[in-house]
């Protein structure tokens, strides 16, 4: 039905008489099972098409599109984009769709035990993880391990000819642990993402949720004021995901909603700092052949040494900007306007040692996990979360846990001097490979 | 030919049934979401999105299969009613799940729409929109503006093996706009949105000028104002605050499947104090404002389901299963966003019904505060297993001797909901409730429509981030 629906559509927007036209459709067949603390509870599956047209008449751009249950839902989807475009303005920034479609060589996204579904597998697996956490520790218990696998099939084409295809697997698998001990309670939940399952260790999913939900235990909040702040890769992975990765998106720059507008070639962080995008990473969550309009993925720096190299541009972006597209094109479905986002962001490693790092924290946090830093304001760069799981350092001893206290700042001023510094270790969490960093003097709300 | 709801969710139900299914529910959905979107005077986007197909889940010796598919032809149902009972069967080797009983419902619920948004001329739908994005863009210190207007036409049919039969369709329409302004280095966004139940009409009878016009002028004042200095402040939180705080850190833990796994802080707490005594919380499926739940997905009468009476816990919100295993009933609470998805518990309409006190009265006596407004939140987020919850919060002003006086904005607050709800201590009498057809409540992966709100409150500790 896949290439069904990508004939039908193009035929149709050949006869419509549109100056330009792109067909965009995916096969996307998913599983998900779903565990609780009495065992595996149930199993969702499904499959659907789905198809995106982006029709242009002149400089009038429509995009249309949703889930097809028939092949003949193609005439419908085409026919309201053609009655719909031609009423519409004319945007003056509109130059082409991409000319030249391409696809990269990317290892490691196709993981055969997931496309070929061995369910009562992965059935085992979670119940296995249901029941591990309490050889672990005796105080855990699971409260949900959830496990998706899916399997998606992607066809890009334009009225300029060129055709591209791929297919990805995709697994996430969460635990969450809960620990009760002595009248109080933690809980924590470890993720696994990625294309394939070679990196996936049950054992050590398990492991790093019950401590985190035993770090967990008798926190309480520090006073209000300033610290300096260890971020695990999770919590830096999140502040660059909410603050930074918005930031260096081309739309968002050519809008003036972006710090970073007007400081290519400039230092906007420590020295310390580089980050790379590359959609070409082997075996990272956003590694694919192409982007989602049919442009190649590729390897680029975009923060060298602190200073910004590059921002991320699709198509639309890089026409306004004289620049070629980096393979970012982002819609998550095919019937929205595509955007620039990242593919994945690796930040380059650093020379401590995470233990170095800690015992010469004399007032301080490490800070494991944090709720809401996604609602940060990448427009003015503030940083806001809230800590939900970190711990209390003085002159090198950790005190005590602490969480329910808000931390907050400028990233662009906490991140600047070269008093920031990472960690040689790095963690791969999802589209994200980064190590722990060691931000100074972060401000703190909490008691009093 | 197949060509009725009806008659394709009748082949599912008896398919399955008669191949051995103890439980048959089969949901069928055609979902349409519009937006135009204009940013910076430039047409962003005008999208169109389509959702449509068929769920199934079926319950087969305690075993639970649920498939959808897109493909609504006889082989394309016949086939997932094979794969759900395969599934079933093979799952009711690990957990036993059974289903509270229900009274069946047979019924057709639609909201009254007086021009359907889908009729309407889309040259004069992006006119609108055109109109209100290039007037702000105009506005010294505005710097970039972000227009939008949406419609969603939801239309359901639910049937079970237990004789429900319900037939829904919702229509939304909404419009939003966010500006960002610009001082000196400093850039401040302010979005605002209204959300209508029912049709085009309700564009029409708005002056969307004046609205953008509030919101640029907040943001500009906004760009220029300072951030609150950090610590606990005595709060007054506004509506639509007090509603963003009790859906998201009380309403979660107030869901039945969170209580059942041990995710929840208020597992256990069932009779117990969890708020002051000023506090009385709800769910309820039909309100004023709100996103209307007659019937959940389970295709049970959602009506009004009464979480804390007085401060005390008095139920949890539940599904047919959840209701199994707490040993209650289900009170209505079992939504999709989608026929891609199973249900989860979900809230409805959740909001805190109020008391006697005018608003004035709750800024009488506090001499150092902060007047929470809610209007242009970005959201929150909640961890329901310990109860800590965190806000992003929009423009908002410092009390100083009972009067709201100083704008400070990048206001963030945080704090335990046991501790906040605890420490309430006034409750006024504006009840408001509103919805939102641009965004939705998230959870699992799946995003569903609520309706949230309640009077102004309160509450004498509330921790407030800033620089």
């Amino acid at each position: 039905m896949l290439y069904d629906i990508v004939e039908r559509s193009l035929k149709l927007c050949s006869r419509y008489g549109f100056n330009e036209f792109e067909v965009y459709v995916v096969n996307d067949v998913g599983t998900e099972v779903l565990g609780i603390d009495k065992g595996v509870e149930k199993v969702v599956s499904g499959e659907e098409f789905l198809l995106g047209v982006r029709v242009v008449m002149g400089r009038k751009v429509c995009v249309y599109g949703g889930m097809v249950s028939r092949v003949e839902d193609v005439d419908v989807l085409v026919n309201s984009a053609s009655k719909i475009v031609r009423t519409l303005p004319e945007d003056r920034g509109w130059v082409s769709l991409p000319k030249k479609l391409g696809t990269s060589v990317v290892e490691g996204i196709v993981d055969v035990g997931i496309k070929d579904l061995e369910l009562d597998r992965y059935v085992e697996l979670v119940n296995y993880m249901i029941k591990k956490p309490r050889d672990v520790d005796r105080r855990a218990f699971t409260t949900n391990v959830n496990m998706y696998l899916g399997y998606v099939r992607r066809v890009i084409t334009n009225n300029y000819g060129d055709v591209v295809e791929d297919e990805r697997t995709r697994t996430s698998i969460s635990v969450s642990v809960k620990v009760v001990d002595n009248g109080d309670e933690s809980g924590y939940t470890e993720n696994y993402s990625a294309p394939n399952l070679s990196r996936f260790n049950p054992d050590e999913l398990v492991v790093k949720a019950v401590e985190g939900a035993v770090r967990g235990l008798r926190s309480k909040r520090v006073y209000t004021g300033s610290y300096d702040v260890v971020l695990m890769p999770r919590v830096f992975t999140s502040l660059i995901n909410s603050l930074i990765a918005p930031a260096l998106c081309a739309d968002q720059v050519q809008k003036g909603r972006s710090p970073l507008k007007g400081m290519l070639g400039l230092k906007v962080f420590s020295e310390n700092i580089t980050v790379v995008d590359d959609g070409t990473y082997p075996g990272m969550l956003g590694s694919k052949c192409f982007d989602d309009e049919g442009i190649p993925t590729k390897r680029k720096v975009l923060i060298d040494k602190g200073v910004l190299m590059s921002y991320l541009y699709d198509t639309y972006t890089a026409n306004i900007d004289s620049k070629e597209s980096t393979g970012n094109a982002f819609r998550p479905t095919p019937h929205t306007v595509p955007k620039p986002w990242i593919s994945n962001i690796v930040v380059e490693r650093g020379n401590y040692e995470l233990d170095t790092l800690i015992s010469e924290l004399r007032n301080g946090l490490v800070i494991y996990d944090v709720i809401g830093m996604w609602l940060s304001n990448p427009v003015s760069g503030l940083l806001n979360a809230t800590v939900a799981n970190a711990v209390y350092v003085d002159r090198g001893d950790v005190k005590h846990s602490v969480k329910g206290v808000v931390i907050t700042g400028d990233v662009y001023e906490l991140l600047k001097t070269d008093e920031v510094v990472l960690t040689s270790s790095k963690e791969v969490l999802g589209r994200y490979e980064v190590p722990a960093v060691y931000i100074p003097k972060i401000s703190v709300a909490g008691e009093g | 030919m197949i060509t009725t709801y009806e008659e394709l969710a009748s082949l599912a139900l008896e398919e399955a049934l008669k191949k051995g299914a103890d439980h048959v529910l089969v949901r069928i959905q055609e979902k349409l979401y519009e937006v135009i979107i204009y940013d910076c005077g430039v047409l962003k986007s005008y999208s169109v999105g389509r959702v449509s197909g068929l769920g199934i889940r079926v319950l087969v010796s305690g075993g639970v299969g649920y498939v959808y598919t897109a493909s609504l032809d006889r082989g394309g149902i016949v086939g997932s009613v094979e794969k759900a009972l395969s599934i079933a069967r093979s799952l009711s080797r690990y957990a036993q799940v059974g289903y509270v009983s229900i009274k069946p419902v047979k019924d057709f619920f639609k909201v009254n729409v007086g021009v359907d948004p889908y009729d309407v001329d889309p040259e004069v739908k992006v006119g609108l929109v055109k109109e209100v994005n290039t007037s702000s863009m105009r506005k010294d210190g505005i710097k970039s503006v972000v227009t939008r207007l949406a419609y969603e036409v939801d239309r359901k049919y639910i049937t079970s093996s237990d004789g429900v039969s319900i037939k829904s369709e919702v229509t939304l329409v909404g419009f939003s706009h966010t500006a960002v302004a610009k001082y000196g280095m400093i850039s401040e966004k302010v979005s605002n949105s209204k959300t209508f139940v029912g049709g085009y009409e309700f564009v029409e009878s708005h002056d969307w000028l004046a609205f953008a016009d509030e919101v640029d002028s907040l943001a500009i004042k906004a760009s220029q104002a300072k951030t609150p200095t950090p610590g606990t402040y005595v709060a007054v939180l506004d509506n639509e605050a007090v509603g963003l705080l009790v859906h998201e850190a009380f309403g979660h833990a107030s869901e039945g499947d969170l209580v059942i796994t041990g995710s929840s802080v208020l597992r256990g707490m069932v009779g117990e104090r969890v708020a002051n005594e000023l506090v009385s919380i709800v769910d309820e499926g039909v309100v004023d404002g709100g996103y209307p739940v007659p019937y959940d997905d389970e295709g049970v009468s959602k009506g009004r389901t009464v979480v804390v009476k007085d401060g005390i816990l008095n139920e949890f919100l539940s599904s047919r299963y959840v209701g199994s295993r707490l040993g209650r009933r289900s009170t209505g609470n079992a939504r999709v966003q989608d026929i891609t998805y199973d249900s989860l518990v979900r809230q409805t309409n959740y909001y805190v019904e109020p008391k006697d006190l005018s608003i004035d009265e709750l800024f009488e006596g506090v001499s150092h505060g902060i007047y929470v407004v809610g209007r242009g939140a970005s959201g929150g987020e909640v961890d329901p297993s310990i109860g800590t919850y965190t806000f992003s919060i929009g423009p908002s002003y410092i009390i100083k001797n009972g009067e709201p006086t100083e704008l400070v904005r990048g206001v963030v607050v945080s704090g335990n909901i046991l501790e906040t709800l605890m420490s309430v201590d006034a409750v006024a009498k504006d009840l408001k409730v509103v919805t939102n057809v641009f965004g939705g409540c998230g959870k699992d992966s799946q995003t569903v429509k609520v309706g949230f709100g309640g009077p102004h409150i309160r509450v004498r500790k509330l921790v407030v981030g800033g620089l």
